[in-house]
């Protein structure tokens, strides 16, 4: 079984949001939960001058995933293809994971009284299709999607980044 | 199992979709390809379009939202008039030809009673209707077409076409090794040729960076060197770097030899300029300077992306010919990588659809302000507050009606108080539009227009990276009728009849006639595009009146110009307005750009709003503690004009003497007919006399002026 990884290279991010949006697009959740979050992101560099960045918040599908074992209804399940999915039917809305989680990657839906995260698309996935964020729509190209050794070794020949086209 | 990119084909089988269909985006300034998934004859997906040249199936979060303002369920889909008083709310539906007929009936009665000048038409940042709507007025006969054109994208039209010929463009696909972003959030904002996704390409492909900017933006922050200026001291900065390329033989020579006008009377000029007095002048280190123009001068090719932020000044054209100076002088003009005159395809152009050449001169001189701002008026621009001065003083003559569309110059223009007071004076106003906004509140009728979901139109007609691209009609909301069609329509009516179309599908046909192919031939292609030629001047000249790259401007010079750029200081600033600094001890700049919303729109979009909720103000948190500012507060920003109030958010990345303010808030959600167009409007507090707009452009200098600010608790209830 191919094992799956969603990437951010936060360097590239220039804080478009479109990645939000299509986010927003394919789920439609209620307005106020962002399965997938930017954030700015104050520091400073190594000579001591300020830096601006952006973080991207979403689930990681951790290999050593700390909600699974928070979730006292057994609603955070892994898939053997490494996806980690919330089953939000079966979500007691007791907020254990959202604690547990150390990316702030787990939104909170109020009204409905249940957790709830990116599963990855998985639905997408399991159809050939690529998770709605990774499929091409970050201006950036920062956001990679498939094997994880096969995006260590894409970031590391500059790949996933669009070649323009020529002009003639 | 596979995966691919934009996989249309695998999206149609699983979501079972009817059709997909290409098309070109026109959520913004410029247009990026997209493809629109449809079911049950509804819009339902859109994606970034694979194939296209802008944005290489990328997209930005507007162009996703598309959906969310075609079907939104405030939106005008049938045409109304207004039923009370101004302002009341209340509005009455009625049908397509009452609503023109009225229109048609006002024109022919204003243009007889007191001339067409007495009508001004208007558009916003253009909805790609420019051309036709310049077309109209110009065959109605009225000189007056309102456009943000005085100080956005149209200063950059007249400054480069009396210095170069044409607007230069950043030559992304050929890899500049140096991009100097200067007053630009391109990855955010609404650029005008190429997108971010272009800009970021060329980044990663390791071209050196130079950021101008006031704030620390992510581009300042990756840059490798970051200019954080004074706001509105641009020019004073792009001399400053002048200074060091000409002094230190940076230059190229060969290209000043044989290619510049005026080289010797602009050293001169540029020698009033050193690092020293740039630096007083601009707060940037002098050895920052020089290390910029260093970098921008010795790395081949090299481009500036440059946006609107330097237009909105008093040094409007000064800034926009400095930078091409900077260009001009490295050899990078129409330099392959660098900065290129790119051509369209050979069609009939927006000039000549727009047909400039049919108002009479008798007319062409009666155009407001025409004879104070020249160089806009030469372009066919006029500056807003003549508008506003006619209809309230009536002088130099009456301006009966106004007709905007896409337009509200309510929230978009300077000195909002003025600009509310002539829509509610004006005798007869129309707007065509997607919703009620605070502009067409006032309005006697109001249109519903098409978004760019529901019209075939030439994509990127009037843009120049000589592309075309085909926008193709996939849905119908109600009533709504793009603005194209609109004006044919109209056209009729008012005995415009032989110079429009019986369809506007004919007028597309006309306008690709020269290249001998139908709208519905260039509908099949995903682009069209010009043929790409550098260093066309070696053959050919520049198109100038000296056929040089004019550093000295002729024109200018003929119009009874200063013929060398300049720096002036703004007239309200630490410098030129002391005292009142000490009242006012905040430089307040304005309009930085956010995600999802283009000036006064998209408020209204779910998907949008909830990225950004509230009208902001940025503050360092030195200034933030001084001032007993918390993050999140409302605060009050007050300028001698008046005052508004936005969220603080404290921001490091900004000098301590710097706040910086969002631009065309208003509050859809709000029931009442203002929608809260004064609350926290920033054009309440700017300065729209015309001493205050750049001298030949008519530029108004929106973009810095002294505030205070103060929690709103302070106001004791006030607000």
């Amino acid at each position: 079984m191919k094992s799956y990884e969603l990437y951010i290279d936060e360097y590239a991010c220039w804080g478009c949001l479109a990645c939000e949006a299509a986010c927003k697009q394919e789920h439609v959740p209620r307005d106020g939960i962002r399965l997938i979050k930017v954030t700015e992101e104050w520091s400073h560099t190594t000579e001591g001058s300020l830096d601006f960045s952006f973080r991207v918040h979403v689930c990681r599908h951790c290999d050593d995933a700390p909600c699974i074992e928070a979730c006292p209804v057994e609603a955070i399940i892994r898939r053997e293809d490494g996806i980690i999915i919330l089953k939000e039917e079966e979500c007691s809305g007791c907020g254990a994971c959202i604690d547990a989680c150390p990316y702030d990657a787990i939104a909170f839906d109020a009204e409905q009284n249940m957790a709830q995260k990116c599963n990855l698309c998985y639905q997408r996935v399991d159809q050939d299709l690529l998770p709605a964020c990774a499929d091409n729509v970050c201006p950036a190209h920062c956001i990679y999607f498939g094997d994880p050794e096969e995006i260590r070794q894409r970031i590391s020949a500059g790949a996933g980044i669009a070649e323009p086209v020529q002009s003639s | 199992m596979e995966f691919s990119y934009g996989n249309a084909a695998r999206e149609m089988e699983v979501y079972g979709y009817d059709s997909v269909v290409k098309s070109h985006c026109r959520m913004c300034h410029g247009g990026c390809g997209v493809l629109v998934y449809v079911k049950d004859g509804r819009a339902v997906k859109v994606t970034g379009d694979p194939d296209c040249p802008i944005n290489h199936g990328t997209l930005c979060p507007k162009g996703i939202a598309s959906i969310q303002l075609a079907y939104h369920p405030d939106r005008l889909t049938y045409p109304v008039k207004r039923r009370g008083l101004k302002g009341s709310g209340e509005w009455e539906r009625i049908s397509w030809d009452e609503a023109l007929e009225t229109i048609a009936e006002r024109i022919l009665d204003y243009k007889e009673r007191f001339g067409a000048e007495s009508i001004v038409m208007g558009y916003g940042t253009g909805r790609d209707n420019e051309a036709a709507i310049y077309r109209f007025a110009n065959l109605l006969g009225t000189p007056n077409v309102l456009t943000a054109g005085h100080f956005c994208y149209g200063p950059r039209i007249a400054t480069s076409i009396i210095t170069c010929g044409t607007n230069p463009i950043v030559d992304y696909e050929n890899a500049p090794r140096c991009i100097m972003v200067w007053g630009n959030n391109i990855v955010i904002s609404n650029p005008d040729e190429y997108k971010g996704e272009n800009f970021s390409a060329a980044l990663n492909k390791g071209a050196k960076l130079i950021a101008v900017d006031p704030r620390l933006t992510r581009i300042a922050a990756r840059a490798d060197v970051w200019l954080q200026l004074r706001p509105g001291t641009d020019a004073a900065l792009a001399l400053g770097m002048l200074h060091v390329i000409v002094n230190e033989d940076l230059y190229d020579e060969a290209f000043v030899r044989n290619h510049v006008y005026g080289w010797e009377p602009f050293v001169e000029r540029v020698n009033e300029y050193p690092p020293d007095r740039v630096e007083a002048i601009t707060w940037v280190p002098k050895e920052k300077i020089r290390q910029a123009a260093r970098l921008f001068a010795t790395t081949k090719p090299a481009a500036i992306q440059w946006g609107v932020a330097i237009e909105q000044q008093i040094n409007c054209a000064d800034n926009d010919r400095l930078l091409m100076a900077l260009m001009g002088v490295t050899g990078n003009i129409d330099a392959r990588g660098g900065q290129v005159l790119f051509q369209q395809p050979r069609i009939r152009n927006v000039g000549h659809f727009g047909a400039h050449r049919m108002l009479p001169d008798s007319q062409r001189e009666k155009r407001l302000g025409g004879d104070r701002f020249r160089l806009a008026g030469n372009f066919s621009i006029i500056n807003p507050k003549c508008v506003w001065d006619a209809i309230l003083d009536e002088k130099p003559y009456p301006v009966k009606m106004l007709f905007f569309i896409s337009s509200n110059p309510v929230m978009t223009r300077a000195n909002a108080r003025q600009v509310y007071q002539a829509l509610e004076k004006v005798e007869f106003m129309a707007v065509s539009d997607f919703f009620l906004t605070p502009t067409a509140e006032l309005a006697d009728i109001v249109l519903p227009a098409a978004t760019w979901l529901e019209m075939d139109y030439i994509g990127d007609f009037w843009k120049r990276h000589g592309y075309l691209l085909p926008r193709r009609k996939v849905i119908q909301v109600g009533e709504c009728r793009s603005d194209h069609e609109m004006l044919n329509d109209l056209a009729h009516r008012v005995g415009q009849g032989e110079h429009w179309w019986d369809t506007f599908e004919q007028a597309l046909d006309w306008i690709l006639e020269p290249l001998r192919i139908t709208w519905q031939e260039f509908q099949k292609m995903d682009y069209l595009r010009g043929e790409v030629t550098n260093q066309k001047y070696e053959v050919k000249g520049f198109s100038t009146p000296s056929r040089k790259f004019e550093l000295y401007s002729t024109l200018l010079e003929q119009w009874g110009y200063d013929p060398l750029p300049q720096f002036r200081e703004p007239l309200e600033s630490p410098y030129s307005t002391p005292e009142l600094y000490e009242r006012f001890p905040y430089i307040v700049i304005t309009g930085r750009r956010m995600p999802g919303f283009f000036h006064s729109e998209n408020r209204q979009l779910p998907w949008m709003r909830e990225l950004h909720r509230d009208p902001v103000v940025e503050i360092h948190p030195d200034a933030a503690a001084r001032e007993g500012i918390r993050e999140g507060d409302w605060i009050i920003i007050e300028s001698p004009r008046g005052r508004v109030r936005q969220r603080a958010k404290l921001f490091p990345g900004i000098d301590p003497r710097v706040v910086s303010a969002e631009h065309a808030w208003w509050f859809p959600e709000r029931n009442d007919s203002g929608h809260g167009w004064d609350e926290s409007n920033i054009n309440i507090l700017t300065d729209n006399a015309y001493e205050n707009c750049d001298p030949a452009m008519g530029a108004t200098h929106i973009r810095t002026l002294l505030c205070r600010i103060y929690p709103e608790n302070d106001t004791g209830g006030l607000l």
